[in-house]
């Protein structure tokens, strides 16, 4: 049905409520990619066989990921008058108990995670209590959600309803408020107040440089011509990580809906979403939500009224990391080779086609509608002082709980690695950190108490960039960790400006040989001199940041390379040219 | 008209000239290696690159694709730009120390071969001269580049046959390096190309492109004058009578 107002939508509402907290029982599988992996696809099929067999009445759906990834396949059972129970580590041969438990409404405790008493609903500013006063006897003993220490420290905003709804549902994404910004937008806000209210809440770009998304809309709005044109970036390339990747898959609709805004903001009338190769799943999640976003008349001429005409379509890339790069991305859109333009002019001005053009990130997009809905003066409540809101990261490595979480900025890397990671395992010591990927940094043992934002960051010899956080025990060698993030950048490298093509390859050269015993004097100063070079002298930020796991480890572990050069010694024993 | 200021110097230019257009009208040499004034400027080596002072804020830009602007203040020579075009020398001299441009530009900058990089002897530096006047001067497109990064060199469709290639031999002089070979077979001469294929003059031959051409012969004096294909493209391209080519230039005259 197409929605004309805020009636409609409420009508909606109500009806994507009894399907999320029917009257029956409700049964939630992950299947995100990361879900899919660990084998959810065969419980669910396990699933539906036995609930078929044991004669149980329930609506089985599938979710995203809910970020408890070194605990998939989960499973959560809505039922009416009890808690919400959630189930990690499920198996096919688990799943007959599990059903019968669920029939007789009771825990499984074997697989029982926690329990969920009640359940903020983001956007309507409400909450759904799925059980009143004291808990009954049979769930006593379960963990509330709020206590359980993955959870504790974190906030979900971008990810408020991954693995809570049916990505595919759009009533779903509605019940929890989803579109309500929207509506509210486009019946009562000039596209300037919403340029103004996304600049006051200060959001910045969520990968790669942080620049504030009201600066770069304003940008837009301002530069001359009438055709302009909404991207949105989803070309997720670090190795290892996937945040975009699971919002696209969890949550399509919250990226769309901030794509939408954003339109209206700057005043384009076609977007496009850009995915890299190989997302397969969050390709067909997202057309879908483009399809049904349309038939509600959320897309399309006149959105609900407002005059304002915006239509949006799906492109996939070939996969390149470089193509992360808002430049690289346009020249692959036009159907050119995926290499940078030097800016200025900055695509705001002159992007697709020579058109004024805005490329945001899937995840900053999926702030917007909650900034809009709850208010500048909310957002920028959370966060530090120049770094606004919350991130989503991808924390993996040598950590207990490897996952997706989504924490305040300015949360320490102790919180995040002890207190939500659970520390590392088999009772290893810490060594470093890289946030950032090949374009951050290794942050030191003894920079623990550093506050995760934008700023911190980079004075650390750090990066945000889209968010990964990789875990290193003592077992890692930082030479070994360079050559290998050094090497994804030269394979990345588009090859075009000298410095990237050349240098990042020739840094990468010195650092094998030194990793096989080869290294020379005056290679460690070499290097450095080549890494300063380079990220002054490249054409755009990929050869920019390609040096920084090198500056970052000759700032903190200069021993370690010495040991190597001088000594030949690897302590870390993974160098096996090399002795202990 | 723009007004800038390069070196201390005003200038004023047309709306839409680069900076490295500019920099001449004021006889301000800036060096250059993928740069060439019959075709679009790329901005990749890297070697024209100035201090552009916008704003308030200073950017390392190439000079080739920087769009004047009122206002500007470019500085050519600063002790950083200095030290990024010798590390641009450098690190092409290690690629290809046997090219003549890249020893001149050595000499010109007071660069030295580093010794620390295993020489590579690969005359193609990714300059991208030959693409862009293959596409944009010629109009054939039949080169591009292949492969991305460190392997990112001029090529034909797969590294196999270039079946466009007309044998004009432009890529051939604006090489800067010399890394593309361009022989003309005498009659009965015989030659192999890179993929085995056997080649009897009169005919062109474009190692690199895998390309053997072979020539058409004047119906008057008899010379191979130029490749047939070639011929066979400008009649159809600009609508020529059959036998338009069939007497060379030098027997028209």
């Amino acid at each position: 049905m197409k929605v004309s107002g805020k009636k409609d939508l409420q009508k909606l509402q109500k009806e994507g409520m009894a399907i999320l907290f029917p009257d029956r029982t409700r049964i939630m599988v992950g299947m995100a990619t990361c879900c899919l992996a660990k084998g959810s696809a065969e419980v669910m099929s396990a699933l539906k066989d036995e609930i078929k067999k044991q004669g149980l009445k329930a609506d089985v759906v599938s979710v995203g990921c809910i970020g408890l990834c070194y605990q998939e396949p989960t499973i959560e059972v809505v039922q009416p008058g009890k808690p919400k129970i959630t189930y990690g580590e499920i198996t096919p041969g688990k799943i007959p108990s599990l059903v019968a438990c669920i029939k007789q409404g009771k825990v499984e405790k074997q697989s029982v995670l926690y329990r969920t008493d009640k359940e903020e609903l983001p956007l309507n500013g409400g909450r759904h209590i799925f059980s009143k006063g004291a808990p009954q006897k049979e769930f006593k003993g379960i963990q509330e959600y709020s206590e359980v220490p993955f959870f504790k420290k974190q906030r979900k905003i971008a990810l408020r309803n991954a693995g809570f709804i049916d990505p595919e549902n759009i009533s779903e994404y509605i019940a929890r408020g989803g579109y309500s910004s929207l509506v509210n937008t486009l019946a009562s806000m000039k596209p300037e107040d919403v340029i103004a209210e996304v600049t006051k809440a200060g959001l910045r770009g969520r990968s790669g440089g942080g620049f504030p998304t009201g600066v770069k809309w304003q940008a837009c709005r301002k530069a001359e011509g009438k055709i302009k044109y909404m991207l949105c970036n989803v070309s997720e390339g670090d190795p290892g990580i996937g945040m975009h990747k699971s919002l696209l898959e969890s949550d399509p609709h919250s990226v769309l809906e901030g794509m939408i805004i954003g339109a209206y903001a700057i005043g384009a009338k076609e977007g496009y979403i850009y995915i890299s190769s190989g997302q397969t799943l969050g390709v067909r999640r997202m057309e879908k939500a483009v399809a049904d976003a349309k038939a509600h008349g959320f897309l399309g001429k006149s959105i609900l009224k407002s005059g304002f005409d915006f239509t949006v379509k799906v492109k996939e890339g070939a996969g390149a990391y470089v193509c992360g790069e808002e430049s690289a991305l346009i020249r692959s859109f036009e159907g050119d080779w995926g290499e940078p333009r030097q800016r200025p002019p900055y695509p705001a001005v002159s992007g697709l086609w020579g058109k004024p053009t805005v490329i945001n990130n899937v995840e900053t997009l999926a702030n917007v509608p909650v900034i809009m809905g709850q208010g500048a003066k909310w957002f920028s409540s959370i966060g530090s002082e120049k770094s606004k809101g919350t991130k989503v990261f991808s924390i993996v490595g040598e950590v207990n709980r490897p996952g997706l979480i989504e924490v305040p900025m300015g949360t320490t890397l102790r919180e995040i690695i002890y207190d939500v990671g659970g520390g590392l395992p088999r009772g290893k010591t810490l060594k470093a950190v890289l946030a950032g990927g090949p374009a951050g940094g290794c942050v030191p043992k003894k920079l623990m108490s550093l506050p995760v934002d934008y700023e911190a960051l980079m004075q650390a010899g750090s990066a945000m960039s889209s968010g990964g956080i990789i875990v290193m025990g003592e077992d890692t060698c930082m030479v070994d960790m360079n050559k290998y993030l050094l090497s994804f950048s030269e394979g990345e490298s588009c090859g075009k400006c000298t410095p990237c093509r050349v240098g990042v390859r020739r840094m990468r050269e010195i650092i094998t040989d030194i990793s096989e015993g080869k290294g020379r004097e005056g290679d460690v100063e070499l290097l450095e001199k080549m890494a300063l070079l380079i990220k002054d002298g490249a054409l755009c930020n990929l050869g920019k940041t390609a040096p920084n796991p090198v500056l970052a480890t000759l700032r903190y572990f200069k021993d370690e390379y010495q040991a190597h050069i001088k000594n030949k010694k690897c302590s870390a024993a993974v160098c096996t040219s090399l002795k202990k | 008209m723009v007004k800038l200021t390069i070196d201390g110097k005003k200038v004023e230019v047309p709306k839409g000239t680069t900076v490295l257009d500019a920099a001449r009208k004021l006889d301000i040499h800036i060096p250059t290696l993928c740069f060439h004034e019959a075709i679009t400027p790329y901005g990749g080596c890297r070697l024209c690159i100035v201090e552009v002072i916008r704003d308030g804020a200073t950017q390392i830009a190439s000079s080739c694709v920087y769009e004047a602007a009122d206002g500007l203040e470019v500085k050519t020579a600063t002790d950083r730009v200095l030290e990024l075009r010798k590390f641009m020398v450098e690190l092409l001299l290690a690629e290809a120390p046997e090219a003549q441009v890249l020893q001149d530009l050595a000499q010109e900058l007071g660069v030295k071969a580093p010794k620390r990089f295993k020489v590579r002897n690969e005359l193609c530096i990714a300059c991208g001269q030959c693409v862009r006047a293959c596409r944009e001067i010629v109009g054939v497109s039949a080169i591009d580049f292949a492969n991305k990064g460190y392997e990112k060199k001029a090529s034909s469709p797969f590294f196999e046959r270039s079946d466009a290639c007309i044998g004009c031999g432009t890529c051939f002089s604006i090489c800067p390096t010399g890394a593309i070979t361009l022989k003309d077979l005498a009659e009965g001469e015989t030659a192999e190309l890179p993929d085995g294929t056997k080649v009897i003059g009169p005919a062109r031959i474009i190692d690199n492109w895998k390309v053997g051409l072979a020539m058409k012969k004047c119906k008057q004096c008899g010379e191979p004058f130029a490749p047939q294909f070639q011929l066979e493209h400008f009649t159809k391209k600009v609508n020529l009578a059959a036998d338009f080519y069939d007497v060379c230039v030098q027997c028209r005259t």
